[in-house]
């Protein structure tokens, strides 16, 4: 008796869970249409918008840099044996510099800010929330969704592509370094392989991929932290959980990102 | 104030630099796929593209000159594939030139290679098709290996059989390899060349001396060598031998003209010679002339003793005893 308690106590709280799941994505929908429909309205807060920009795009340059070197050292300095053993080594610069390119440089940075920016957003919007900051916005006039949202969607979306370029020439430039210290390749001769490796079948939908890890780490970091609840335990929920749920979806992203880049480039 | 004002300074620096970076890396590889740059359009024809793809390099000569633009089948044999060569390219590109499918080292993409062709040829102008090479593709090399491979099988098979053969001892190389006399023999044999050659080489030491010790000025070697004068005579010599010997052969045909005409029948020789009849008779008169001697020497004899001319003999035999003493 007891046990078919359980089962159905199990049951029907996984049933909750899976049902919490598609309230959170369905939310998460209408949080997105919303922001569509506030990105064309008047007023636009662009002051704002420019603030939020030099938060994510500026502040997270050095770490995303730091990243991005290490990313370029480490992935050359692991497949150089591998390489060597296939008298393929004089293929690195092709090899590192597309993988930089099409996937490591993007899925990196933009998992570097989810880490950074995600957990910022939801626990700055969260803190807000919870200290009823937002409803005071409503009060006073100021419509908080376009003023605290669609800036810091905006921005993110905007800055991660420039982030991704800068991680993937520092990733290079990293690889290169243990080239030309290992191998013996200049420099030139590196950055010529590597271009001529590289065609815009690799760059371009990395870059349009780079723009919606963007969205989805404003999105989801936004969606948490102006959804908080429970009080100052929440905004660390909300901060969590926009990490959590940002670094997860931006493989769904990813997935679907390559799965089209494939139908219209044929990678 | 001041500090917003720097933060947008800092961010349009941020943004500027990402954009001119992402630019700047799309027009590298748009450059390096001829998109900037002035081009014109040539074709080839292949049997087989062996995984050509839009986009490959084409080099002329190992340089990298244009792109593959498209490549599309014609008919079942037939495939067409258009490259964008660089504008540059039309002033050394010929119309006999060869193209061929090739891939970029062992592991690398493919490519096409351009190669000049032989003799002379007027430039090449856009729409032009190239003629193509189809090079020997890996499952041609693959197969190939395969009809090696059996071959090899076969030859391993024979040579097992002829290996042992060997190690039994049959055929003549199987004896020559087991039979422990014939080697003992040939050990011997060897070692007497070896002592023929050292003693070939003792001599040759020897010879060497001798020759070192000639005089070459003095003797007569090295005057018949160093003395042009000697030299002269002996061209002459020889020059006289010359003629003697034309001379000689010139003689040597009379003679033989003569032998002919006795062999023929002519003149007093064959007469004498061939002429049995006329031998007889000349045997018999010689003969003749023996008895005719003997009996004159009797008749001397007689003489001798004869009282009228017994005297004269007693003189001449008294002369000859004063002489004599």
């Amino acid at each position: 008796m007891a046990d078919s308690t359980k089962t159905v106590f199990a049951k029907s709280k996984l049933v909750g869970r899976i049902k919490q799941f598609f309230i959170q994505i369905g939310e998460l929908s209408y949080f997105a249409g919303r922001f569509f429909k506030e990105i064309f309205t008047a007023p636009f807060e662009f002051k704002e918008l420019l603030r939020q920009c030099y938060q994510m795009g500026n502040r997270s340059l050095v770490l995303v840099c730091m990243t991005g070197f290490i990313i370029g050292l480490v992935l050359t300095l692991q497949s150089r044996p591998t390489m060597i053993q296939f008298g393929a080594v004089s293929m690195m610069p092709n090899m590192v510099g597309i993988s930089i390119v099409r996937e490591i440089g993007p899925v990196i940075t933009a998992l570097i800010c989810a880490g950074r920016i995600a957990s910022g957003i939801g626990a700055e919007l969260g803190s807000m929330k919870v200290t009823e900051q937002i409803d005071a916005m409503e009060v006073s006039g100021t419509n908080p969704f376009k003023y605290l949202v669609v800036t810091r969607i905006l921005a993110t979306t905007l800055m991660i592509p420039i982030l991704v370029v800068f991680g993937d020439l520092i990733a290079l430039f990293g690889s290169a370094l243990v080239e030309n210290l290992k191998g013996q390749v200049s420099f030139q001769l590196y950055f010529n392989t590597v271009f001529d490796a590289l065609s815009f079948g690799d760059l371009v939908p990395a870059t349009i991929k780079s723009f919606f890890f963007g969205f989805v780490i404003g999105l989801v970091g936004c969606f948490k932290g102006f959804n908080s609840k429970k009080g100052t335990a929440g905004v660390g929920i909300a901060a969590n959980t926009a990490v959590v749920m940002a670094s997860l979806l931006l493989f769904v992203v990813d997935f679907i990102a390559v799965f089209i880049s494939d139908i219209f480039y044929e990678l | 104030m001041a500090k917003t004002k720097l933060e947008h300074l800092r961010l349009g620096i941020f943004v500027i630099l990402g954009i001119i970076l992402l630019l700047f890396a799309a027009y590298l590889i748009g450059n390096r796929q001829n998109m900037f740059s002035k081009t014109f359009e040539i074709s080839a024809v292949f049997k087989n593209a062996t995984g050509l793809q839009n986009g490959n390099n084409v080099r002329f000569s190992g340089i990298n000159v244009g792109t593959v633009n498209s490549v599309e089948m014609i008919n079942d044999t037939t495939i067409r594939v258009r490259m964008i060569i660089q504008d540059e390219m039309r002033n050394h590109i010929k119309k006999n030139a060869i193209a061929s499918i090739g891939t970029n080292g062992l592991v690398g993409s493919m490519l096409i290679n351009i190669v000049p062709g032989s003799g002379k040829g007027s430039l090449i102008t856009p729409g032009d098709e190239l003629q193509s090479s189809n090079k020997i593709g890996t499952q041609d090399m693959m197969s190939t290996l395969n009809v090696t491979n059996e071959n090899a099988a076969l030859l391993t098979a024979d040579l097992l059989k002829v290996t042992q053969a060997l190690n039994q001892g049959k055929g003549t190389l199987g004896r020559l390899l087991n039979d422990t006399v014939m080697s003992n023999d040939l050990q011997k044999t060897i070692l007497n060349l070896k002592n023929a050659s050292n003693s070939a080489n003792v001599t040759m030491i020897e010879m060497n001396k001798m020759v070192e010790q000639l005089d070459f000025e003095e003797s007569a070697a090295g005057v018949l060598l160093s003395d042009t004068i000697s030299g002269g005579k002996i061209k002459n010599v020889i020059e006289h031998l010359e003629t003697t010997s034309i001379e000689i052969e010139k003689m040597a045909q009379n003679l033989n003209s003569i032998i002919g005409g006795i062999n023929e029948g002519n003149g007093a020789i064959n007469y004498l010679t061939k002429d049995s009849i006329f031998v007889n008779q000349l045997e018999r008169s010689i003969e003749n002339i023996e008895q005719g001697t003997e009996r004159f020497n009797e008749n001397m004899e007689a003489l001798k003793h004869n009282f009228l001319t017994r005297g004269y003999f007693r003189k001449l035999e008294k002369k000859e005893k004063k002489n004599s003493n």
